[in-house]
This record gives structure tokens, C-alpha cells and sequence, in this order.
């Protein structure tokens, strides 16, 4: 099969090296992560981001990953839960801790942080991502600032998308990069729609985009939705 | 403030580093650190060698400006210096812990002419590729400061002397540099299985793999690509310049040009790191400790494949994804 990415799908991102999917907008096949897996293998083999967006689905992965699945890709990152969360703070930590080394990065909402301090030990494995426009935390440069302050050693997972939600003119996310692109982990590829759900990036977005990507040409680009509608 | 131009820069790479820096806000304070340690011990081991004319050279983390306390005195006497100056240079270089790390490559005398008459075919052995290769992309004079120079020339003179034109990489040059590169990756697996898993340096030259080589590899690709500037009358002394630069400077000249800075940072400030790794002997103990079948469980090497991971994302944005990524998939591959 020939990974779907590889096609080529826009000028832009053809040729960046490091596309990948996140298993995030798989919705048919959540929670049976080697079907997971393997979707996204077949759209970019390169990079991939398992998605555990609400809690339930977060010990599967871990059973998942502890069991040592031969993964194709060079980059995997999973991102916590956000939704539904249950389990105590330090418990979580722990349990995102406990992730084999082959996980390169952990992306986590700063709103979905209570103590900041009970992420340390995830160290530089540890992606926070700028928020939307509806969270209440996270949106800004200043927003992320205190985050970064008692967090040192984590890296910005660059939502672009979310970044447009909050500026539509793409200065606060050129502010973002500004202020923590030497923490640049990966970048979020989608466009969103008027509820700030995920949806396939426009040709308006990716020109809109652009710039700021011009930026970002050493990190995977995780997309956040289908490539087409 | 440097007031040369990003096109000036690239011609002269020299200080580039500094200019990365700056143009970010970034600091990378271990290769700082470790170019001005090369510089201070190099001239106090250029004075202790005063008076020889034969070129005392040092290679590895010496000649790529990265020399930290822990580091080796890989040395060699250019040409057939006689064993009075030999023993000058043992007493001055080497010694104790810092004792070249391959014997049979350092800490002795070897023929320029020989880089230069034998390349490629048989004669040109794995020992006198890398000779030649190291000589080019991380060497330093202590002594006899013109007899390198005349040598690095007669080096390029031998690439350079048929068959190249004007505004196209040097094709001879290109290829044995990336047969060097190749050559370096496929004996790291020779020497893995003649060790049959009980190697103390298993570890250690998979990291450096990862990071110093891919930079001393990678510095050594750009200049020969950017030869695509250059007439071929030009291309000598372009070339000359461009190595004397230690190979950060080369990368992040061609990082700030390429208004690649963001990228550059980042993979520069992977490198910083793993240059302060190395200066820590408790590092370089653990590497030793670590076996093939044990690696993967440690700290350390997860770390440093995290490093080596982030500075190759920056190289291929720099070299796939800039304005260089024409050369580089003309070139690059055939």
C-alpha cells in the first residue's frame, strides 16, 4: 500500500519530511489501537500521534505500548487525556511516566493542568499544547508562560490551528513561536470549524499557515483531521 | 554586531556560530565554552612545539573547535619528520588518559603524499580514507602551521585538479566524501559483530555517530555542495576557507542564509548538549558500561538518541526543505 501522504497532496506539505497522523480523528476504530495503528501507517509512516483524548481510553493504550508493538514510525508521540478525566493528578503523571522510551513526546492541555510542578517527571518528553479560543488557559504567549516557567524542561507541541481560533490575523502564533520556539516539539496541522473541532486543513488555512510553518521545517506535523473532507 | 551579510557569512563562516545566537536569543553555552578551551590549550601546545616545521596536526573534537577535559589528543606528524620531532609531540600530546583513541590511525607520522597519490582502488585503504578525510574536515595545526596548509592543498588539488566545472559540486570530492561518511556507518556494524556484543566502545561510537560525526559529515557536505556557486577557479579557495571553519560555523552560516534560523537553533542547541554530555566523565563512564543489549535501558542513551534525533531533523530541513534541497536531490544521491 502507498501511504496516502505520500501523494502529493499540497505543495506545502509534500515536501516537509516528517508528516504524520494522529489516531485522534480515527473514530470507527477507538480504543483497538493496533487498527489505530495501522491506519495511520497507511496514511504516513514517518510520524504519529496516539490519541487518548478522553481518559478511558489512556490505560488501553499503555497496555498497548507496554506489550512492545513493533511501531513503523520514526516519531510517536501520545497525547494525554483532556476529556473525562477520573483519575487523580499525580496518579495520571505517573501513569504518562511509566511510558516505554520509544515515546518521543507527551502532549498535554494546559488547561487540563491543575499543579504544574506534578509533570516534572516527565521532563523533556513533555509537549504543552496551545489552546483554542473556548479553553480558559493556554491560549497565548503569556498564558503558556507560567506553564514553561515551572515546567523548564517541556517542549510546545504549535497547534497551529488553535493559534488562528485565538488570532485570526496569526500574530499570537507567531508570539508563540517567538517566545518558546527553541521548546518546538511538533506542530498540530488542521484547520477548525466554527465549534473549533478539528476538520481537513483548508487551501485558505494553508496559505494563512504558511509562514509561520516556514518556522517549523525540523518537527513532524501531526494533522489532526483527514486530508480530504 | 557582526556586520557581514547571510551570503558573506556563507562564503565566511567564521564566528557564524555567534551570529545563530544572536540572530535568536539563543545560547549555546557548551560549544562556547568548549571552542575556547580548543583555543587556549591549542596555543599552549603550539608553544610547547615551537620550532618544528614538520605539522603536528590534531584531529577529532580539536579540529571541530569542541575539545572539553575529557577528550582525546588524537595527533599525527605529517610526512616523514624523523624521530627526534616524534618524541616532541609524544611528550607534549597524548599521554596518560588522552592517549589517541585509534592507534593505528594517530600518535605516529604519515605520508601526505600517500593521501594524495592513492584514491580509491585498493591501495587506498580504510586507514588512508579517513587519514585523508579527517585532514580536510577536522584538523588543526600545533606546528608546522604552512606544511598543513601545503598539505590540506595538495589534498584538495588532488580532487580538484580534473574535471570540474564551473558552478557544479567537484564530483570526485563529493563522492569520496560521502563514501567516508558511508564507510564510518558500515564499520561501526563491523566492529559490533567482530566485538560479538562485549564492546566498551559500542556505546560511546553509536552516540557519536548520532551527533559528531553526522556534524563533521553534514559541515563537510555543504561547502562541496555550495562549490555550485562558485567557478571552478574558485572553488580551491572557497573550499580552503570553508574548512578552516570548524564545521558548527559552516552548518549555521548555511542555517542563517537559508533564513533557516528557528531550525538551526534548535538542532545547534541539540549539538550544545551533547557537547556538555561529553564533557562530564561520569558520561563517558556510563557509555563505556553500556552494551548493545543493555542501551536501551538507559537514561542516558535515550537521551542522547533524542538529541541525535533533533539535530538530524534540523540537517534535513536544512539540506530538503531550504533552498539547498535542489543540490541536495540532485546530488545527494547519484
Amino acid at each position: 500500500m502507498v501511504p496516502a501522504l505520500l501523494s502529493p497532496i499540497s505543495p506545502r506539505m509534500s515536501p516537509h519530511l516528517t508528516v504524520g497522523c494522529s489516531t485522534g480523528f480515527m473514530d470507527e476504530a477507538r480504543g483497538d489501537w493496533p487498527e489505530l495503528v495501522r491506519q495511520a501507517a497507511a496514511q504516513a509512516p514517518f510520524a504519529v500521534e496516539l490519541a487518548a483524548l478522553s481518559e478511558p481510553e489512556l490505560p488501553g493504550l499503555v497496555r498497548y505500548l507496554e506489550g512492545g508493538p513493533s511501531l513503523p514510525f520514526l516519531y510517536t508521540s501520545v497525547h494525554a487525556p483532556s476529556k473525562h478525566r477520573r483519575i487523580p493528578e499525580l496518579d495520571l503523571v505517573n501513569m504518562l511516566a511509566r511510558l516505554p522510551r520509544s515515546i518521543d513526546a507527551i502532549v498535554v492541555h494546559p488547561d487540563s493542568i491543575g499543579d504544574p510542578r506534578l509533570y516534572r517527571p516527565l521532563g523533556r518528553r513533555l509537549a504543552i499544547e496551545n489552546m483554542d479560543a473556548r479553553k480558559q488557559a493556554g491560549q497565548t504567549a503569556e498564558e503558556l508562560a507560567p506553564f514553561f516557567d515551572e515546567l523548564p524542561e517541556a517542549g510546545l507541541c504549535f497547534d497551529v490551528a488553535h493559534a488562528k481560533s485565538v488570532d485570526p490575523t496569526m500574530e499570537e502564533g507567531g508570539r508563540i513561536l517567538e517566545e518558546f520556539g527553541d521548546r518546538l516539539r511538533h506542530v498540530h496541522l488542521s484547520s477548525l470549524d466554527e465549534n473549533c473541532h478539528h476538520v481537513p486543513l483548508t487551501e485558505h488555512d494553508e496559505s494563512l499557515f504558511a509562514s509561520l510553518l516556514s518556522r517549523c521545517r525540523d518537527v513532524p506535523w501531526i494533522l489532526e483531521a483527514p486530508t480530504t473532507s | 554586531m557582526d556586520p557581514r551579510s547571510a551570503d558573506h557569512l556563507l562564503d565566511e563562516p567564521e564566528g557564524a556560530l555567534d551570529r545563530l545566537a544572536e540572530a535568536a536569543g539563543a545560547s549555546f553555552p557548551n560549544l562556547v565554552r568548549a571552542r575556547e578551551y580548543t583555543h587556549a590549550e591549542l596555543g599552549k601546545r603550539a608553544a610547547r612545539l615551537e620550532g618544528i616545521d614538520s605539522a603536528v596536526v590534531l584531529f577529532g573534537s580539536w579540529g571541530r573547535e569542541e575539545l572539553t577535559s575529557e577528550s582525546d589528543d588524537d595527533w599525527a606528524v605529517l610526512d616523514d619528520a624523523g624521530e627526534t620531532t616524534l618524541a616532541r609531540a609524544r611528550a607534549v600530546l597524548g599521554g596518560a588518559d588522552r592517549d589517541p583513541g585509534q592507534q593505528d590511525l594517530f600518535g605516529l607520522s604519515f605520508s601526505c603524499d600517500e593521501l594524495v597519490r592513492n584514491i580509491g582502488l585498493d591501495a587506498d585503504t580504510n586507514t588512508n580514507l579517513t587519514r585523508r578525510m579527517l585532514l580536510l574536515l577536522e584538523s588543526r595545526a600545533v606546528a608546522g602551521r604552512a606544511a598543513h596548509a601545503r598539505c590540506v592543498g595538495q589534498v584538495l588539488d588532488a580532487y580538484l585538479g580534473h574535471g570540474v566545472r564551473d558552478f557544479q559540486p567537484p564530483r570526485f570530492l563529493l563522492n569520496d566524501l560521502i563514501r567516508y561518511w558511508r564507510t564510518i556507518c558500515v564499520d561501526f556494524e563491523g566492529k559490533r559483530r567482530s566485538a560479538q556484543g562485549d564492546d566498551p566502545k559500542y556505546a560511546a561510537r553509536n552516540a557519536k555517530l548520532r551527533t559528531s560525526r553526522k556534524v563533521l559529515f553534514a559541515g563537510g557536505l555543504l561547502p562541496v555542495l555550495l562549490c555550485h556557486m562558485k567557478e571552478a577557479s574558485e572553488m580551491p579557495a572557497f573550499l580552503t576557507r570553508q574548512l578552516a571553519c570548524s564545521p558548527v560555523d559552516r552548518l549555521a552560516a548555511a542555517f542563517i542564509q537559508q533564513q533557516a534560523v528557528p531550525e538551526g537553533v534548535r538542532a545547534i542547541a541539540a549539538y550544545d548538549r551533547w557537547i556538555g554530555l561529553m564533557g562530564d566523565p561520569a558520561v563517558r563512564e556510563e557509555l563505556a558500561s553500556l552494551r548493545q543489549a543493555t542501551r536501551d535501558e538507559s537514561a542516558l542513551f535515550a537521551q542522547i538518541r533524542e538529541i541525535g534525533d533533533d539535530l538530524q531533523r534540523g540537517l534535513l530541513a536544512l539540506l530538503y526543505e531550504t533552498g539547498l534541497s535542489p543540490l541536495t536531490r540532485w546530488y545527494g544521491l547519484f
